[in-house]
């Protein structure tokens, strides 16, 4: 699969999706495991549009591509957003309390590492690297 | 993504019908919010959102609060599997009136 950039807008978002239910597709991964990979990209993806430097014209860049090898695939997110690693962000920890004490927010981050095998952040010069491997023998 | 409205049996069915992302869900909750008042009642059929993600979940989590200690009533119905898991695990699910379809939903409101 060709390699896409967006500029960070909600807009793009729908076609993020696409682009991962695709890759899911050809690495033939299962539909759980397709959405889980889906939902983590998305919501990486969301964090950098809303997040870091909404205001900045022109918008950061967000790129995409697939790396499918036997065991793996591997979905790579690259932004050109303010230097965020996921692994560093505080996660809700009020989650078995009542709704009404909870706070708004916060579980993007979270679902973006619940469910998929790895996600590995590097900082490449001006850009976050995320990536997001699901193994592939596990439907 | 289109929402509906449709009142059947004085409950406002709101009928949800493509993915709850952070570019949709805020024009879902303009429409839906305000609907969410004290004696409310609502059937939120979701079988048509094969995707939501936290933005979703901010969502539900707005409507919840708009309507909790009040004797308004809001139900779910036709939620996908991954919806419910993405509801389980940030502790949404418990919270929830959830029916696997519009007609179950309905029979318990009134």
């Amino acid at each position: 699969m060709k390699p896409l950039t967006f500029s960070a807008t909600l807009d793009a978002l729908s076609s993020i999706g696409e682009y991962v239910i695709a890759a899911t597709d050809k690495a033939g991964l299962g539909q759980k495991q397709a959405y889980h990979l889906r939902l983590a990209v998305d919501e990486i993806a969301t964090n950098v549009i809303v997040h870091s430097c909404p205001k900045s014209e022109p918008k950061p860049l967000l790129r995409l591509r697939v790396d499918l090898n036997e065991q793996d695939l591997a979905i790579i997110l690259e932004d050109t957003g303010l230097p965020f690693d996921p692994h560093q962000t505080t996660l809700p920890n009020d989650l078995h309390c009542s709704l009404e004490k909870r706070k708004i927010g916060g579980f993007g981050i979270y679902l973006a590492l619940k469910w998929v095998d790895q996600l590995r952040y590097e900082r490449v010069g001006v850009w976050n690297r995320n990536i997001f491997v699901m193994k592939r023998n596990d439907c | 993504m289109e929402i509906n409205l449709n009142v059947i049996n004085q409950v406002t069915v709101i009928t949800i019908a493509g993915n709850l992302d952070s570019s949709t869900a805020p024009k879902a909750e303009e429409k839906i919010l305000p609907l969410a008042r004290p004696g409310c009642k609502i059937a939120l059929e979701m079988s048509h959102v094969p995707y939501m993600s936290s933005a979703g979940l901010r969502m539900l989590l707005l409507i919840y609060r708009q309507i909790s200690g009040s004797d308004g009533q809001v139900v779910l119905v036709g939620l996908s599997e991954e919806l419910k898991d993405t509801m389980a695990v940030t502790g949404f699910l418990d919270f929830f009136q959830i029916y696997p379809n519009l007609e179950s939903g309905l029979a318990t409101i009134i």
